[in-house]
């Protein structure tokens, strides 16, 4: 493909999943609302509180350094960042050169680490426990993304995203190896402690004493909220993307055509409700895990992780 | 053919060893035997594919067996024991839980280590299933040893039991049928013995806590 249409494509990318994630969010919502036996609001409503923070005041406390103001442009760019290295519709990436599965995973702890000094930088109290819970979270988390990411390079010989994605796709026996399975496994229980969803955290809380994510928020009003709710959005559809699209490839476009991208639109669109669906059933399911035992949910993870990359590495 | 075969060989040995890390993760007795059934299952699945591979009609009986006895029947009585000795106080393992995934995950990796020769002496399609198996049988091992309660020690003893069919089964396409009802003879024997036993220490200490044995010492 020519280097024009490359970066078109790469821009149209981005562009999509700025403006899916937002209904990712409200599609979870809704669907856990139906299983709740309740009305739920409708699927855009995520739009419209977006709209309406956008147009609000921004209220910052005296207390505030420049580094709270900075911090929600960091975490949204760092995470639109990554949505343009991810193959979302077609491989080759015109971008690939430009990041592999490691900057892309370290772009979004980037997005982690400059909201947990936001959370901080105001001494509210809140702030500095959902900051230190987040940190935890991370900690335990990182290595997992990092093991099980590492089981997928091996299958595939790199850590290219799109090769990762050419080499699933020509030998489809391989998506259910164990080892994919269980890196699946060990990622999706990571997307759940990354993007602040049941069991680690509750999404659907402003005021609980074991909030992570929120109370790291707490602070933040009109377009910095916007900003940093909208790359909490993004965050949640770029790990979908990588479950969807590294270990379910069928659907990416392989050549540049109307028709392609039209189908790979499609799938992608239905692959991440079909996420969205299992998200929304685990979260009804499920209670929230006390705090303490949230390490061991990880440690979980990352056995998981551990045998997808001994189950790729040594029955090779 | 030959890598469809190997490739859901794997699958359910890989299950198998994924209950094993059920019975590590979570806690309480019912979650325990659910983990037992799952294993059970996938090792009588497991059986039946090699079974169905092979073109070998006795491991089909011998997997039918497998989901009756270890599936539905030991798991029933379980459950029966569960109910009658109640809930009771908790007893933390020797090991908390994320040390003993841990392990858990390091005891795999050694069984790869240890089933190295192995793997590459053999030339079946399932022998990649076979460390898997063996690491099942260690981690089975190391509940048995890191747990103090009673119960839980018998489900890890059949555990390793399911470990060792699963490693006889994919390393050796199955055992004769006699020796193989011969064996479930004797886990079935083993388990009733460990029921009286079961219930001897709770009735004697109104605990299921193995560590109170030693009291008997004095």
């Amino acid at each position: 493909m020519s280097a024009a249409s490359g970066y078109a494509l790469a821009l149209g990318q981005a562009l999509l999943c700025l403006a899916l994630a937002p209904g990712l969010i409200g599609l979870i919502r809704w669907l856990k609302a139906r299983m709740q036996n309740r009305r739920g609001a409708p699927v855009w409503q995520p739009y419209l509180e977006l709209r309406k923070l956008l147009a609000k005041e921004t209220v910052v406390s005296t207390n505030a350094s420049w580094l709270f103001r900075f911090a929600p442009y960091v975490v949204f760019t760092s995470t639109l960042g990554v949505v343009l290295l991810l193959p979302v519709l077609a491989v080759p990436l015109p971008l690939g050169a430009a990041g592999d599965l490691l900057v892309a995973v370290y772009l979004l702890l980037l997005g982690t680490f400059f909201l947990a000094l936001a959370g901080l930088d105001p001494g509210s109290p809140f702030g500095g426990m959902g900051s230190s819970r987040e940190m935890t979270v991370a900690a335990l988390a990182e290595p997992t993304i990092a093991v099980a990411m590492f089981a997928l390079a091996l299958g595939a010989g790199s850590t290219n995203l799109g090769e990762i994605v050419a080499r699933a796709m020509a030998r489809p026996a391989e998506a259910v190896s164990p080892g994919y399975l269980l890196a699946f496994t060990a990622l999706f229980i990571v997307t759940l402690a990354e993007t602040g969803r049941l069991p680690v955290d509750n999404p659907a809380t402003h005021l609980e004493l074991t909030m992570i994510h929120e109370a790291m928020v707490l602070e933040y009003s009109g377009r910095y909220l916007a900003l940093v709710e909208w790359a909490a959005a993004l965050k949640l559809l770029v790990f979908f993307t990588l479950m969807a699209n590294l270990f379910v490839p069928w659907g990416v476009a392989v050549q540049l055509g109307a028709g392609a991208l039209l189908l790979a639109t499609l799938t992608y669109v239905a692959k991440l409700a079909a996420l969205a669906a299992v998200v929304a059933v685990f979260e009804t399911r499920m209670a929230k895990l006390r705090l303490f035992r949230v390490p061991e949910l990880l440690s979980v993870s990352f056995v998981l992780a551990l045998l997808a990359i001994t189950a790729s590495f040594l029955s090779r | 053919m030959e890598s469809l075969f190997s490739q859901l060989a794997m699958l359910g040995s890989s299950l198998a060893l994924i209950a094993s890390f059920l019975l590590l993760w979570r806690r309480g007795i019912p979650a325990y035997i659910d983990a037992f059934v799952l294993q059970s299952l996938a090792l009588g699945a497991t059986t039946a594919l090699v079974g169905h591979f092979t073109g070998n009609p006795e491991l089909y009986l011998v997997a039918g067996l497998l989901t009756a006895i270890k599936g539905v029947g030991i798991p029933l009585l379980l459950r029966r024991m569960a109910r009658r000795l109640g809930s009771g106080r908790r007893v933390p393992p020797y090991v908390n839980t994320a040390t003993s995934l841990l392990v858990g995950g390091l005891l795999v990796l050694l069984a790869y280590v240890v089933m190295r020769p192995v793997v590459q002496l053999s030339q079946l399609p399932t022998r990649a299933g076979m460390p898997l198996a063996m690491g099942l049988i260690f981690i089975s091992l190391f509940v048995v040893v890191s747990r103090r309660h009673a119960l839980t020690q018998v489900i890890g003893f059949l555990m390793l039991e399911n470990g060792i069919a699963l490693l006889a089964v994919l390393g050796t396409y199955g055992i004769p049928l006699i020796v193989e009802i011969g064996v479930f003879l004797d886990v079935l024997m083993g388990f009733l013995v460990m029921q009286i036993f079961v219930y001897q220490i709770h009735e004697t200490f109104q605990s299921l806590d193995v560590e109170q044995l030693n009291r008997l010492r004095r």
